[in-house]
């Protein structure tokens, strides 16, 4: 049986395999396949490796997350209170950084892999390794310097730093993130994950003017990646548009991956990747909660059409909301095997 | 050209730049060239808002922090030209605002409502984290024509302590007719149909847009 890792490989090289690969980021969802709490599901590593593989094996798609909540890289560097909902992911509720003091007070631990609040992801990654390693690309998922700053002191004050607050606090809180960056990405390479997430909503210029991207976005970049290399980054921006953003960020890191906007132009991002690197397609899952069955076998062919020609194409969703049914969930991935089957084959 | 015109053109471009000292600049300048404060606010801060909102319904793609800068800057304008107003302005229209139950993204509630302070509309921030009783509670007390909702979520969008909620309320308690619910945030964004889902009156894709919406909503009810 061909696996997702061959796959991956196969649309990595250029090549066909029996289909593309399709990537479906589920979450919360595991909490509803052990019939147990979210609070309760997030709180050990081993259930959160479980449902990951139960899922997988339920449904096929190719991909495998050791992601909690992306508020767990806030617990690392000191939040302490997480607000948990019973049909939505767990948010940050207090935040680490409430004045500027507090950036000069952030410290960096030194050692991620032995902090206590990376236990139970390293666990969870350990099962994952040993049950599915080599066979389902494992993804984790790292926040870029340049957005870490929006969980740590919230959007709106992150914001307030970055366009009307003092450069040499903003680089300072950059600097400390960019550091934990790098150790954080190390780590998870070291507990064996194939594939990173690079996420960063201020690398789209939805976010940013092309200026700010260019004089602040793009060098924090580099000193995120440069050091460790781009192996297994994926360019990310939190769903937001980037195909503005591809030529330079190809230039200037040399990440092989871009997962595009599902508002993104997926010709126009193609024609701009050519064929240098892999591109994702991926779907409006938000809408996919009240879409009919027809309607989501257009979306996805539509996508699909618009992607696969030429290869280097995956198909994938966001981070898909705990409210999407079942069935919609199995539509949509059983038309994504349907039209991402490889001709050739 | 007009002297108000190139003020405007000036203060425009600045905001384009996410300029904030620039924009400011501009300001001060014309104040001490006699410009009066009323101008300043109605002839060049709301309509630049106004010319960014045309702009993007006409497909420019304005991002967030030229949003963030817009809301800010006509924040700060209006509280400094208000106290130097020769009559105080009178109330255009009442409302609330807050972040849905669960939901502890801010900024697009401080966006909107600096959108709102140069349209002479009251708001009163209910914070983040709102449950759908304090947000009618609080409409009431203030005597709010519109209840303002963000969520940035999807959860705390569609959510049974969400919007719906709110109309719930709303219904129990006799005020449908007299408030009028707003929403916005990322999963309206993705869903444009989804004001409607929640049982929403309107929603809007940003901050600046949010305060000719909301405007147009205090109409209705008056
Ligand atoms: C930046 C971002 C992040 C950052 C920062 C998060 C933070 N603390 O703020 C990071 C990377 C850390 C992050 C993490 C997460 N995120 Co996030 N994130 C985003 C992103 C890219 C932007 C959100 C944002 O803050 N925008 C700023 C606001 C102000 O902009 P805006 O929405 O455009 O607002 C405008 C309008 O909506 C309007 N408006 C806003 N409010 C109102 C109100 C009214 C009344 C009106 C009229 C108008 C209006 O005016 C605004 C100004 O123009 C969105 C995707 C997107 N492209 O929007 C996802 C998104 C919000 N995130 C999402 C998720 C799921 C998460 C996580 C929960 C993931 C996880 N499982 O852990 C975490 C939560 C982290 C936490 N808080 O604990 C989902 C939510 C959908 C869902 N599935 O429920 C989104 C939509 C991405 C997606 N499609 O999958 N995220």
């Amino acid at each position: 049986m061909i696996t997702g890792m061959e796959r991956l490989a196969a649309a990595i090289n250029g090549q066909a395999s029996d289909r593309i690969p399709v990537f479906c980021n589920m979450s919360d969802q595991g909490s509803r396949e052990l019939g147990m709490s979210i609070e309760e599901y997030f709180s050990r590593g081993e259930y959160v490796a479980e449902a990951q593989l139960k899922m997988r094996e339920k449904y096929g798609y190719d991909n495998l997350w050791s992601l909690f909540y992306v508020g767990k890289e806030a617990e690392l560097l000191g939040c302490r209170k997480i607000l948990f909902a019973k049909d939505g992911p767990p948010n940050v509720q207090d935040f680490v950084i409430k004045t500027y003091d507090d950036i000069h007070k952030l410290v960096v631990p030194e050692n991620i892999a032995g902090h206590p609040a990376f236990q139970e992801e390293l666990q969870c990654l350990r099962i994952l390794k040993g049950e599915a390693g080599g066979k389902y690309p494992i993804c984790a998922y790292v926040t870029a310097s340049m957005t870490l700053p929006a969980l740590l002191m919230g959007m709106e004050k992150w914001l307030e730093l970055l366009l009307i607050g003092p450069v040499a606090v903003r680089d300072e809180l950059l600097a400390k993130c960019s550091d934990f960056f790098r150790k954080e990405i190390l780590a998870y390479r070291e507990a064996g994950a194939d594939i990173l997430i690079y996420a960063n909503a201020f690398g789209s210029t939805d976010f940013v003017p092309m200026r700010i991207f260019r004089e602040v976005s793009v060098p924090w970049m580099e000193k995120d990646l440069n050091p460790g290399g781009t192996q297994g980054v994926v360019y990310y921006c939190g769903m937001a548009r980037l195909t503005a953003t591809i030529e330079e960020v190809f230039e200037k890191t040399g990440i092989g991956t871009y997962y595009l906007s599902p508002l993104d132009n997926i010709e126009q991002g193609k024609k701009i990747i050519a064929g240098r690197a892999l591109c994702g397609g991926v779907i409006n899952d938000i809408k996919l909660i009240d879409w009919s069955r027809d309607e989501i076998r257009n979306e996805v062919r539509r996508i699909i059409e618009a992607g696969m020609t030429g290869g280097r194409f995956l198909f994938g969703t966001g981070v898909m909301p705990y409210a999407i049914p079942e069935e919609n969930i199995r539509t949509m991935l059983e038309a994504a095997y349907e039209f991402g089957r490889c001709k050739s084959q | 050209m007009d002297p108000l015109q190139s003020i405007m053109k000036a203060y425009n471009e600045a905001l384009f730049d996410t300029d904030r000292d620039g924009a400011l600049k501009v300001v001060h300048e014309a104040v001490a060239a006699g410009v009066t404060p009323e101008d300043i606010v109605f002839k060049v801060v709301l309509p630049a808002m106004e010319s960014m909102i045309k702009s993007i319904s006409e497909d420019f793609d304005a991002n967030l922090a030229q949003h963030f800068m817009t809301a800010q800057i006509a924040t700060e304008v209006t509280e400094e030209m208000i106290p130097k107003f020769r009559a105080v302005p009178s109330v255009a229209g009442r409302v609330v605002i807050g972040t849905a139950q669960g939901d502890m993204h801010s900024l697009g509630k401080r966006i909107v409502i600096g959108c709102l302070k140069a349209r002479m509309i009251e708001v009163t921030d209910l914070g983040v984290n709102v449950s759908p009783e304090r947000f009618v509670d609080e409409a009431v007390a203030c005597n709010a024509g519109v209840i303002a909702i963000s969520a940035m979520m999807v959860h705390t969008a569609r959510g049974e302590n969400g919007c719906l909620r709110v109309r719930q309320l709303l219904k129990e308690r006799g005020l449908d007719t007299r408030i009028k619910i707003v929403v916005g945030g990322a999963p309206y964004h993705f869903a444009h149909d989804l004001y409607k889902v929640v049982q929403a009156d309107a929603w809007a894709e940003d901050g600046v847009t949010a305060g000719r919406v909301i405007e147009d909503l205090i109409r209705r009810v008056r």
